[in-house]
Order: C-alpha cells, then structure tokens, then sequence
C-alpha cells in the first residue's frame, strides 16, 4: 500500500503525541529550558533593574531570553533521537517530511509553554509600558514560528555531526537574526504605539520561504 | 602555466594602473584607491556564496561528491575574500567618516555573509564521513541561502528604523567617471574573479586526488 | 523459488543489480546480484564485516546505494525505496525503541503512523504473537536484552509485511525463543518472502536459497 496523504497526517500527528508524551514522562527538555530562560531572566533583571520606559532595550532583552532559551533547547528534540538509536525505528515508520514537521510542531508547542512562563514573569520583573496585546502576542506568535521552523531544519542537521550545543547555537544565529530584527522591532513598535504590520508581513515571509524549503530539503536529512 | 602568468600580470597592471596612472575620484579623494580592492573582494565574495550555492543543489540532485568539493572550496575562499573586503571596508569608513564600523546596509550585509559562511565551515568540520558531510552541508547552504535576501534587504531597514544615523554614507560614486579608473577598476574585478576561480579549481583538483589515494588505500587492505 | 503457488504469495520479485555500498575507509557492501521471488525463505551469510546488515538496509530503503540498484516489485507496482518501509517489516540489532514507552506505547505509535486504524490492536496482536503480551504495560528500559529482541520481531511483524527482513533474528534469545524465530520465519515464508542475514547455522538452515556474501574484512590493513 503506497503512502498517501492521510496516512502522513496521521505520522505527523502520531509523532506529535509521541513526543509530548516522551517529553511529560521525563521532562528532561522543558526542565532544562524553563530553567535556563529563569536564570537568565534573573541575571538580567538583577543587573538593569526596572526599565518602565526603555521600549528599545526591553523588546530586545525579552527576544534575547527567549532566543538563548530556544538555542540551549530546541535541538533536544532530534538530539534525543539519534542518542537513543531510535532514528532507524521512526525512519521505518514515517516520512522524513512526516518526522520534522511532527518535531517542528511539538517544538512550537515546547516553545509556547516556555513563552507562558518567561514572558509573564519577564514584564512582571522589568516592568514596562502597558502591553497591547493583540499585536504583541501576533509578533511573539510569529517570531516563535519563525524560530520553530528554522531551529528544526537546523538542528536535524547538526543533531548528526559532532559537538552539538555550541555548533547548534552557532549555525542558527546568522539565519535567525532575521527573526531577532523583525521581532524586537516589532515589539518596540507595539510599545510605542505604532503599528506592526511591517514587522508581521517580514516574519510572515520568512516563515514561509524557511518551511517551504524545508519541505524539499526533509527528504535529505536522513541517508544512512 | 602561462595562463597563471597572465593571470598575475594582469592584476599586477591593473593594480599599478590604479594606483599610479588613474585619476583620484573628486569625491573619494585619496581613499579611491581603495575602490580597486575594496569591491572586487566583495565582488568575488558573492560569487563565491552563488558558486558554492549551486554546487550545493547539484549536489543534493546528483549526488556526485565532485560538487561538494567545489561547494566546500569556493567557501573557503569565499569567506577570505569577505574578510578582505570587510578589513577593506572598515579602514575605508575610518579614512573617510572617522569611524570603523556603521551597520549600513553594505556592512550588514558583509557580516551576514561572513557568520553564515563561517557557520557553514563550522559545520563541515564538524561531520564524519564524505557523503553525510556533502549531505548536511549543502541542506544547511540552501537554508542560508533562502534567508541571504533577508539579511541583505530586511535587516538593514530594520535596523535604520530603529537607529536613524546622521551621517549615513552613499555607496553611489555613480555619475561621469574617468575612463581610465574604470578601466583599472574593471581589470581588477576581471582579476580577482579569475584569481578565485583558479584557487577553487586548485582545492577540487586537491579534493579528488585525496579521495582517490583513501580509496586505494582502504581498496588495497 | 521460482514456482510460486497461485493466489496470495505471488508477485512479490526483490531484486540486486550491482547493489553496492562502499565509502573509502569503511566496512562495506562489494557488489551483488540476484533475484528473489516471493514464498519462501532466504538467508544471506558472509564473515563479518562482507555486509550482511548494509545490504538488509539497502533493500529497505534506509541506506542510498554507491552504486547499482535493488528493485522491489510488489502486484505489478515498481517500490521505491522511500516507500518500501510500508511493505516491509524490519528488525535489526541496532533498531531501538523509545526507553520511557511501554511496549504497547511503542508498537501502538508504529501502527498509528502508519495509519493503522486500530493502532492498539494491532500492537497488541503482533505482542501476542512474539509472547511478549504479558509485558505490554512495562516501559521498554525495563525489557531484559532478549525481550527487546522479541519487540523488535514483534514491530517487524506489526503491519503484516509481504517482505521481512531480519538481521541476526535469534540474538540474545534463548531456546524457546530461537524455536519462536523459526516458527515465524516459517508462517511467514508461506505467505510471504523472509530474507535472514545470519551466521548462525541453525538459522541458514530455515531457507532454501542461500546468498553469500565476499567481504573485504573489518576495513582495516591487517
């Protein structure tokens, strides 16, 4: 019975579920995430202090927590995979476009539930202008996909060489500053008034030029 | 051999034409001379990211490891020629606005392009095994490569939006130029593509004779 | 193996043609041919190192070949190698399962990606059939070395392949489960082709057919 495409979302969705549940019965990934997102919070907060009116710095530190939160986590995903020899298993069951995107998913979520945690905690800590919300959670969102489906291509790769946690963080930053302008710009913009259409059209794009070569490149990720 | 020859002689007139013979460009003064230098660099940078680019998808099509080799090899170079052209650049800035370094859009670029040829050198020496290295590292250049026009275009916007700079320095020496400025100028360019494609073909012809010795080492075990 | 019974078993053909897999300074597969039709059982044997494992890879699709093809034909329909792993059952030494699943878990998300509609069922019969269903509910890292050998039979048999492959089937298993080994390689070499990549006598012994393989040793210059 050649594969269709029933079948694939039935994968994708599949390895969503498997990786959530693998993840809520060790909770070795988010621990350490939540964890490295607190700690560098609180370094920053101890070392600048309230900023109630530096829109700049704090759209830029919030995106740089989030940024070096996602970098010392999101490769844990494929990591995991290829330290517990499980590849070849997941290769027999599913598509390679199949197996990223059901990883590209679940990293979305990981990053969702850090996000709920840190960004709270972070206006909370730095203070701030009122947030409006509705293009502040469209910028977060966006970004967030933005670093999802980049990080995911990015680190099936690397997750094969050796080295992995500086070689990951290096590898991603130059294609992720793309991320990091759109975002605190776009963050700026909201605190201050303006609008963001510019920045959500940039991310937007992004988004959709990464997945879609991601989509033709999934196929070539696992050889051997 | 007297293609090499030609290839010497050709850019040592060149140079010595611009610095000696050409008239200065009224608005660079005597910093013009870095024109000769300066852009070639970044000339040959490109080319180098478009060359190793294309490999890179031949390769993932062909699956014929004489492309990683020319992918691999034009980086290396590729990442030379954007340090030259970015050390260029800055001393350029220095003699002209009194400062190193602007983040205007040419410099961004420059920096973009060397962190992602330097990540993708990164990369390579950092996996075992020919055709999983070829593999990987060409996945990851056509990634780079789809997010170049962001780093190029959007960045540099981006970033004049939140810091406006006073002095903001034109690129555009456009306008009526001497002809023998051009001329030099154009030698070097023609130069300096032919100088790294050569050096290129050097690194593929290293490349394969390397390959072909570990093969009939381990053929002959 | 070239009189196939009508009805079911027919028309399944694998074929090497110059299937080869070799990268300087690594153990490798020289090139091979041959032609298998479905039923029946065939063994594949060499020293180690002659690649027994990367010719079992080839043919499921998992490795790219250096040179040469396999082709795998299925009712008249050419499958390539990206698709072969819905048609094949795989089990190898070095396939792994997921430490923190139960069994159950694991096979049941096989059976899901794969778009089983029944996912727990089907787990749970192939747990039945390799006598590991008393241990459905315990995660994997609690298996002993010769009951992960038995899931992993148990994952290979899961969607009912017309192809299985297995490598070293018999590995860190005891009597009865070496008999189990047999007892399958037999059901399923009548309604299907079973190719076993083994040293072990008394597993050659199951086939009919015998493919060998020359290798170039452990790679290294003695």
């Amino acid at each position: 019975m050649p594969p269709n495409g029933s079948s694939s979302v039935a994968a994708v969705w599949a390895i969503l579920r498997k990786e959530c549940r693998s993840e809520w019965r060790t909770r070795y990934g988010i621990n350490a995430a939540l964890l490295f997102a607190v700690t560098t919070l609180t370094g920053v907060s101890f070392a600048v202090g309230r900023l109630p009116d530096r829109t700049d710095l704090l759209a830029a530190l919030l995106w740089i927590v989030l940024l070096f939160a996602a970098l010392a986590s999101l490769a844990h995903a494929f990591v995991r995979e290829v330290e517990g020899h499980t590849l070849t298993f997941l290769r027999l069951v599913a598509s390679p476009t199949a197996i990223a995107l059901g990883k590209l998913l679940f990293n979305v979520i990981f990053l969702a539930v850090l996000e709920a945690i840190t960004v709270p905690l972070f206006l909370i800590l730095m203070g701030g202008p009122p947030v409006r919300w509705g293009p502040f959670l469209l910028i977060l969102g966006l970004g967030s996909l933005a670093l999802a489906a980049t990080t995911t291509l990015v680190g099936a790769v690397v997750s094969q060489a050796r080295g992995r946690g500086a070689l990951f963080a290096a590898v991603s930053l130059p294609l992720l500053m793309v991320v990091l302008a759109a975002g605190v710009s776009g963050l700026r913009a909201q605190w201050d008034g303006n609008p963001v259409s510019a920045e959500a059209r940039i991310l937007l794009a992004y988004i959709a030029v990464v997945l879609g070569a991601s989509v033709l490149l999934y196929d070539h990720l696992w050889e051997d | 051999m007297a293609l090499r020859l030609l290839l010497f002689l050709w850019i040592a007139a060149a140079l010595l034409g611009g610095f000696l013979w050409a008239p200065l460009v009224p608005v660079l003064g005597d910093t013009t001379r870095v024109l000769y230098f300066h852009i070639p660099s970044a000339w040959v940078m490109s080319v180098a990211f478009g060359w190793s680019f294309v490999h890179s998808v031949l390769y993932l099509v062909r699956r014929r490891l004489e492309h990683d080799d020319q992918a691999g090899a034009a980086a290396e170079l590729g990442i030379l020629f954007c340090i030259g052209a970015a050390v260029s650049g800055a001393l350029w800035a220095k003699a002209k606005w009194g400062t190193y370094w602007n983040w205007d859009p040419r410099e961004t670029t420059i920096f973009f392009l060397f962190l992602i040829y330097a990540a993708y050198l990164a990369l390579r020496s950092a996996i075992e095994g020919e055709e999983k290295r070829a593999r990987l590292s060409a996945v990851y250049s056509v990634l780079a490569f789809v997010t170049v026009p962001f780093l190029i275009f959007v960045v540099p916007r981006l970033y004049a939006t939140l810091h406006p700079s006073p002095i903001l320095p034109q690129g555009g020496e456009r306008g009526s130029i001497d002809p023998p400025i051009v001329l030099c100028f154009t030698g070097m360019l023609v130069g300096f593509t032919g100088l790294f494609f050569w050096i290129t073909s050097l690194r593929v012809k290293l490349a394969r004779l390397e390959r072909r010795r570990n093969l009939a080492e381990t053929s002959a075990a | 193996m070239s009189q196939a019974p009508p009805a079911t078993a027919a028309a399944l053909a694998v074929e090497a043609q110059g299937l080869a897999h070799l990268y300087t300074g690594r153990r490798g597969l020289l090139p091979v041919d041959f032609a298998l039709a479905a039923p029946g059982v065939v063994a594949v044997t060499g020293p180690n190192g002659s690649g027994k494992s990367t010719l079992l890879r080839l043919l499921a699709g998992l490795l790219r070949p250096t040179a040469g093809r396999s082709l795998v034909t299925l009712d008249g329909h050419a499958m390539p190698p990206a698709a072969r792993r819905t048609m094949l059952g795989l089990a190898s030494p070095e396939l792994a399962f997921y430490d923190e699943l139960t069994s159950l878990e694991n096979l049941a998300f096989a059976a899901e990606a794969r778009g089983d509609r029944a996912p727990r069922a089907a787990a749970l019969e192939a747990l039945e059939r390799v006598g590991l269903d008393t241990r459905a509910g315990d995660r994997v890292m609690t298996l002993s070395s010769g009951m992960k050998q038995r899931l992993r039979l148990a994952f290979a048999l899961l969607h009912r392949p017309r192809l299985l492959l297995l490598d070293e089937p018999g590995s860190h298993l005891d009597e009865e489960g070496k008999r189990l080994v047999e007892r399958l390689a037999d059901e399923e070499g009548r309604r299907g082709l079973v190719v076993i990549a083994t040293n072990e006598e008394r597993e050659w012994r199951l086939a009919a057919e015998r493919i060998e393989l020359r290798g170039r040793g452990l790679g290294h210059p003695a």
